[in-house]
């Protein structure tokens, strides 16, 4: 017994909503060319890959702030630079949490690497000069 | 720890920061105690902000006496302690002819009142008032006006400060004993007591309860709850005077009207609702939506867009929902309490009256001790009337060039500078609240209700006076802003 | 006083009021278009305004094709316009606007006025307050509306809550549900008084669904506890078909804090005051094709002409009206052979431009009333159905359509509807 699930891509604004097929064991059912069994509201062709993702392990991108010592700002924003599982969001926000930075900061900066063993960086999501 | 004086207020409404004022003329060891963070936080902060001209109050009665008086001391006082005075008259409205005798009787009253240049007058001049105003006849009263309510207040407290009377905040009175040396002795929650000579209940929606602490049993205060709307700006002008309708029998207020704020807003209300619980100030739906309804009758330019706040205040009455109206006011020297001054039932005209009201009782407490005027009585507060958006350019301009921090605006929908705000901060009775600087300053009493300003009220006390979150409090240490910083090492100045 | 300054006049080309994405967009085509006589006032210490304080990603998608934070989307246009040596003057703030374009700017140390050519209104929009919406109950601490309390936690390392409950499903009070319960605090609900959600779907999925935070919609709060100071709950209710809450289905949620996402409203104080004739839909000034008011040489894009959803189009739209500004200030008023009203018909709540002259291509842009799927919007010239597109429906989304010139001109009122 196949079931049909639905889901709202977050790849971009849009949010499609994307209408996937799974088997018996939760897998996606996908036609011969690899194209998903259905599901045609999909405005993309990320879609499809995204969709996949989604059923199998979905990902996610997350953003925080960490204090900055001596800067012209507070704080610096960061985030990750690419998705990160869903599962591991609060393992990586761990880590975010415990981080105090020292101007400068420049974009870019990669604040933490592979945090919690992601393959993701935590970047700086813009400049922090010191302060003064 | 104790404080001795000659004389302690309890109270810092207006009618206890008025008598404060008036006992800083002499040379007099007094202080006021209140039990909120900041003075005008009850009645005085929640009300139309009206100085009634006098003439609906029996001729001969309290309320009328010191009504009257205290609406003609309102210039000088206002002048000296720059607190913003329209005096914008009332035309008091007969709907119909059923309501016009109303007129004709207040009219009568008013001029045994002693009341100047109440007239009845008709369509024609009412419009040449107010333009397109309903109603067949109205009781015009040039001498009613407007004033900010927490503005005097403050500013009768912060010149009696600076004129030598202490004022202890956050100390509430939990118990009044009478001491074997004839002083009275005041405890509070916070362990401090306070003895004087001459103690002046001044509590208000509390004066009954401090009169049964000193063993006066016979008042009892029933709460009544009066609802408001405030509107923008954006219809300031709208008004050209006080428009109410003529009072009806029994009523508990005046009915829902609609009152001119000095600073440019309208506000629609109070309506009057008896309850138990003196502090209960929460807004209701039925009411809210009763007052939307009558709002956009009386005012129907109003849309939907206008509401900025609503709040709540209680009128501090004597007679009971089952009597209805009004009890005079209770302003008496006990002769079976030595030294106890009891002010019971101050509600409406309060405000208005709360200077003639300070007037009397530094005579009662001159029954008790000797009062000399200090010659080094300054009567002026230091200040501007106006507020920095009020000013012409060329005045923003001088101030400007004078201090810096007039040309940065920290809240933009009321435009309140830099300077400003750092005032508000630093006022001088030491009130830190977000709300005694709304209060002082006006930062975040506009459309955008601190959406806006608060977050750089924030950095401004933080940079500049070294605040953690935790030192945030909306009106006092149970009205705490935020929960700390998000990130435990981050924040420090 | 004595001895008054007299205030300076400074003549510049173009003004542009405010330095968020539509105020930097708007100044970088000003330079484009070879105006070069243009001068940005912005009443914050730093440009970008409130990008600054949204770190989520999903900027930029359609003009970088990147899903940027906000501080990186608004850097890419502060580099722009830094790159352009544009002049700016930081935390000064307008006092007032003339119809004649006299701006009054105060800084710390000076009043002027500034006389410009053409101005830019690029001020923003503010959220809608708890007075604004009338929530009855008690005031105490505790209630923020969610950007504030977004600035204060992003901005100023502040905590607000620790017990949430959100009313109204604005995307910044979706993204502010997901914020907090990252950093620790537990997220009661989100409370929406439509049948249907007013944020994005995919904020919907990330930021409740991803974390079990419970959507009510046709829900609301029907009063706030916390008489004794600090907020100690919220009751909710669902509501009727009118929006009235339904008594019996009153219940009380604990919580210490209330961030309310409950509508933006565009900040046109400046653009009543100057004269211009106001949408009450949109809350925006009217506007041509050109983005000019209805007042000679004073312009509006971004924000606070509709509020947008999405910041990209944003900086489209601000473009455009940087462009038009620029050759107003070089060439002055040139008025349109042509006047078309561009009305919304069924189905649609708004369309901007609100006139268009028919001389040039232009993009519609329109909200609809409720949501639909595969349903097509349509536009009438007179009666003749000169585009057609078929979209999603949703209120929350923006819908942009492009008009060409050879199908405008002519007519003399063009209608939107949905079928």
């Amino acid at each position: 017994m196949s079931v049909k699930k639905e889901l709202t891509c977050v790849r971009c604004p849009n949010g499609c909503t994307i209408t996937v097929e799974l088997d018996e064991n939760g897998k996606i059912l996908v036609d011969a060319e690899g194209k998903l069994a259905i599901g045609k509201e999909v405005a993309c062709k990320m879609g499809d890959e995204w969709a996949k993702q989604e059923i199998e392990n979905p990902m996610r991108t997350i953003a925080s702030s960490i204090p900055v010592e001596n800067g012209d700002s507070l704080m610096v924003s960061v985030r990750t630079d690419r998705p990160i599982p869903l599962a591991k969001i609060f393992a990586v926000m761990d880590e975010i949490r415990k981080k105090t930075l020292k101007a400068p900061i420049v974009i870019n900066d990669v604040i933490i690497a592979n945090p919690a063993g992601c393959d993701t960086d935590i970047i700086a999501t813009r400049d922090v000069a010191k302060a003064g | 720890m104790n404080s001795k004086y000659e004389v302690l207020i309890i109270g810092g409404g207006v009618v206890g920061c008025a008598i404060a004022r008036e006992l800083s003329k002499y040379s007099v060891k007094a202080a006021l105690i209140e039990k909120e963070a900041d003075v005008s936080m009850g009645a005085s902060c929640r009300n139309s902000g009206v100085c009634h001209a006098g003439f609906k109050y029996a001729p001969g009665s309290m309320r009328a006496f010191v009504a009257v008086k205290g609406n003609a001391m309102m210039d000088d006082l206002c002048r000296d302690l720059k607190v913003k005075l329209k005096r914008i008259g009332k035309l008091t409205v007969a709907l119909d002819r059923e309501d016009e005798p109303t007129l004709h009787k207040m009219k009568e009253n008013g001029d045994a009142n002693g009341v100047p240049g109440v007239r009845v007058i008709y369509q024609d001049e009412m419009r040449k008032i107010q333009p397109g105003v309903e109603g067949v006849a109205a009781l015009h009263s040039p001498t009613s006006a407007i004033v900010s309510p927490y503005n005097l207040t403050i500013g009768l407290a912060e010149n009696a400060l600076a004129n030598g009377v202490n004022f202890h905040l956050g100390q509430e009175v939990t118990a009044i004993e009478h001491q074997a040396d004839g002083d009275w002795l005041v405890r509070a929650a916070s362990g401090d007591t306070f003895s004087a000579k001459v103690i002046i209940n001044a509590a208000g929606l509390f004066a009954a309860e401090v009169c049964k602490m000193a063993g006066i049993n016979e008042y009892r205060i029933y709460p009544c709850r009066g609802e408001y709307y405030i509107l923008d700006k954006r219809l300031d002008g709208t008004l050209k005077c006080l428009i109410y309708p003529a009072p009806k029998k029994h009523a508990a207020g005046w009915g829902t009207h609609l009152t001119p704020t000095v600073d440019g807003n309208i506000l629609i209300g109070p309506t009057a609702e008896y309850l138990d619980d003196p502090e209960d100030f929460a807004c209701t739906a039925e009411i809210m939506a009763q007052l939307r309804r009558e709002g956009q009758m009386l005012l129907p330019a109003m849309r939907g867009t206008d509401f900025i706040r609503n709040f709540a205040g209680s009128r501090a009455k004597q007679t009971p929902p089952e009597v209805g109206g009004n009890a005079d006011f209770v302003i008496e020297d006990r002769k079976d309490h030595k030294g106890f001054i009891n002010l019971v039932g101050i509600e409406s005209p309060g405000l208005t009256s709360a200077p003639a009201i300070a007037d009397m009782v530094s005579g009662m407490v001159k029954n008790h001790i000797t009062l000399t005027p200090d010659p080094a009585f300054n009567p002026v507060r230091p200040g501007m009337v106006d507020f920095f958006e009020e000013l012409s350019p060329e005045e923003k301009a001088d101030l400007i060039a004078q201090d810096p921090n007039y040309g940065e605006i920290i809240c933009r929908c009321e435009k309140i500078t830099k300077r400003e705000v750092l005032d508000a901060i630093q006022n001088p009775l030491g009130a830190r609240t977000l709300v005694s600087i709304k209060y002082r300053g006006r930062a975040s009493m506009g459309r955008c209700q601190g959406g806006f300003c608060i977050p750089r009220i924030v950095r401004l006390m933080r940079d500049e006076f070294g605040w953690k979150p935790e030192d945030f409090l909306k009106r006092g240490k149970t009205s705490p802003m935020f929960v700390g910083n998000m990130r435990p090492k981050g924040g420090a100045a | 006083m004595s001895d008054k300054k007299t205030i300076p006049t400074i003549q510049r080309d173009v003004v542009v009021i405010g330095g968020g994405p539509a105020g930097l967009a708007a100044a970088i085509a000003v330079k484009e278009a070879g105006c070069d006589d243009v001068l940005l006032v912005e009443r914050d210490r730093v440009l970008g305004g409130i990008l600054n304080q949204c770190i989520h990603d999903g900027f930029g998608l359609h003009i970088f094709k990147e899903a940027l934070s906000g501080p990186e989307y608004a850097a890419r246009y502060i580099k722009q316009f830094r790159e352009k040596n544009i002049d700016v003057m930081e935390n000064a703030i307008v006092l007032s606007l003339t119809k004649d374009r006299v701006v009054e700017v105060s800084t710390r140390g000076k009043l002027q006025y500034i006389q410009a050519k053409a101005v830019i209104l690029a001020m923003g929009c503010r959220e809608r307050t708890r007075g604004a919406i009338s929530i009855p109950g008690h005031r105490p601490s505790g209630v923020f509306t969610a950007g504030a309390a977004q600035c204060l936690m992003n901005l100023e390392n502040i905590m607000v809550g620790k017990s949430v409950c959100v009313l109204g499903s604005g995307d910044i009070g979706l993204i502010m549900a997901r914020r907090m319960t990252l950093e620790g605090a537990k997220v009661q609900a989100v409370f929406e008084l439509l049948p249907y959600s007013s944020g994005l779907p995919r904020n919907i999925q990330q930021c409740l669904n991803d974390y079990d935070i419970p959507l009510f919609l046709s829900t609301t709060v029907t009063d706030i506890a916390g008489r004794s100071g600090r907020l100690e709950g919220v009751k909710v209710a669902q509501v009727d078909e009118n929006r009235a809450p339904i008594a019996s289905t009153e219940r009380f949620v604990p919580c210490d804090t209330l961030l309310l996402s409950v509508g933006l409203i565009p900040e046109n104080e400046l653009t009543r005051q100057a004269g211009a004739d106001m949408d009450p839909i949109t809350g925006g000034a009217i506007v041509d094709d050109t983005f000019m008011t209805s007042v000679p040489g004073i312009f509006s894009c971004g924000n606070v002409l509709h509020v947008h959803d999405l910041v990209d189009w944003v900086s489209v739209e601000s473009e455009q009206a940087g462009k038009f500004a620029a050759a107003y200030a070089k060439e002055g008023y040139k008025a349109a052979a042509n006047r078309i009203q561009v009305k919304p018909g069924d189905g649609i709540r708004y369309t901007l431009p609100q006139s268009v002259s028919g001389e040039d291509d232009f993009i519609l842009s329109m909200r609809v009333t409720e949501p639909g799927r595969n349903r097509r919007v349509v536009v009438k010239n007179g009666d003749k159905i000169i585009r057609k597109k078929e979209v999603r429906l949703h209120p929350a989304e923006m819908i942009r359509i492009k008009v060409g010139k050879d199908v405008a001109s002519g007519g003399n009122a063009m209608e939107v509807s949905v079928e």
